[in-house]
């Protein structure tokens, strides 16, 4: 028996196991698989999928699976969880539990699902669907209950998640040139990138000085 | 609670010395020393460049948030979670230096709006109920090279505020 992985989302087809919520029996071939079969998670459609090859692979899956299964949280969102409530202890500077909210943020990352063979398009694709799928509906709830926080945050993470999106298009069209003889920037607090010489004076999306935006070294 | 000096302001006029009465404020690696601090407040309204400020030691519990709002929070933290991921192998594996760097910039960017959302989400403090119940889940982790002792300490050393 076979397994076949998601390379969207990470779900795992196992032959011997089915899918039975979309009615497909125990033991059921990828092969024999109707052709308009989706996955459950994301609907990928089956040209998404990868064979599962390598017994360790399987093993780590597994074990992500079943931290998920207990915390309904995956390996890499309990590691971002972990790495906030680190910056937030530091905010108070409770030095001894950053750091020790920092060890658990480094251990879950460590133990994250791996994306299986990742492109910069498959990248984009995610960044444009939450674009137009999830950031309309999301601040609209956000301003129906007067939540002015999660407003706040939506309102930055949408203008970040823009800059992303256009960064990746020039990418693919452009290739590399128009970043090759200058640097780039990211802003920790809001995650903006910047593309240019000198970091500016405040970030344009959040405000906060400069200082607070990091330069990413590019490796030899 | 106790003073806090940020030393990217503090610019060494030294007031806070001057008006100390337990000398808290002199040492040697620049921080004040919270043990002999007793929050007077003194040195926080002398210091002519704002570098001191008074950290509390009890935080009121965040805003409420309702479980809609929570629910298209956590999707996003999920798809950002995965954008993260893709970014993190792309960093790794890319070939051309200039593609793995901005991978490595796309990899920091999703981490730190992960963070910002999972604050709105309801986990703002380390103190809240939410990160308590958090933390308790974390003791079925059964691998054992996970920190079960960070966890153990985390729940010792914060108090619940809500």
């Amino acid at each position: 028996m076979k397994k076949y992985v998601c390379t969207i989302c990470g779900y795992i087809y196992d032959e011997a196991a089915g899918s039975p919520d979309q009615g497909i029996a125990a033991n059921t071939k990828w092969e024999d698989l109707p052709e308009a079969w989706v996955c459950p998670i994301c609907t990928a459609p089956k040209s998404m999928f990868n064979e599962v090859k390598e017994e360790i692979k399987e093993e780590a899956e597994e074990k992500e699976q079943k931290l998920e299964i207990k915390l309904n949280l995956s390996s890499l969102e309990m590691s971002i969880l972990c790495s906030n409530l680190a910056k937030g202890c530091e905010k108070q500077v409770l030095t001894v539990e950053m750091a020790l909210f920092q060890k658990l943020a480094d251990y879950f990352k460590a133990h994250a699902g791996k994306t299986i063979d990742p492109q910069f398009e498959t990248l984009r694709t995610l960044v444009n669907e939450n674009l137009s799928d999830i950031y309309p509906i999301a601040s609209q709830t956000a301003k129906e209950l007067n939540d002015r926080g999660s407003l706040r945050a939506l309102v930055w993470s949408e203008k970040v998640s823009r800059i992303q999106s256009s960064l990746l298009d020039r990418l693919l069209k452009e290739g590399s040139d128009f970043i090759e003889k200058t640097n780039v920037y990211v802003c920790e607090i809001c995650g903006y990138i910047y593309v240019g010489d000198e970091v500016p004076e405040i970030c344009p999306v959040c405000k906060v000085p400069g200082f607070k935006l990091h330069k990413i070294e590019r490796g030899q | 609670m106790h003073a806090f000096r940020n030393l990217r302001n503090c610019t060494k006029d030294c007031l806070c010395l001057y008006v100390c009465p337990t000398g808290a404020s002199d040492t040697e690696n620049g921080q004040i020393d919270f043990k002999k601090c007793i929050a007077c407040g003194l040195c926080v309204s002398a210091c002519p460049s704002h570098a001191i400020s008074m950290v509390p030691d009890t935080f009121a519990p965040q805003q409420r948030k309702a479980d809609t709002m929570k629910q298209e929070m956590m999707k996003l933290i999920q798809n950002i979670a995965k954008q993260e991921a893709a970014a993190h192998e792309l960093a790794k594996h890319s070939d051309d230096k200039v593609f793995a760097q901005v991978a490595a910039a796309l990899e920091k960017s999703n981490r730190y709006m992960a963070e910002d959302l999972f604050r709105e989400a309801g986990y703002m403090l380390p103190q809240s109920k939410n990160t308590h119940d958090f933390l308790r889940s974390l003791k079925t982790v059964t691998d054992g090279l996970f920190p079960m002792e960070a966890v153990d300490q985390l729940l010792t050393l914060l108090d619940q505020n809500d």
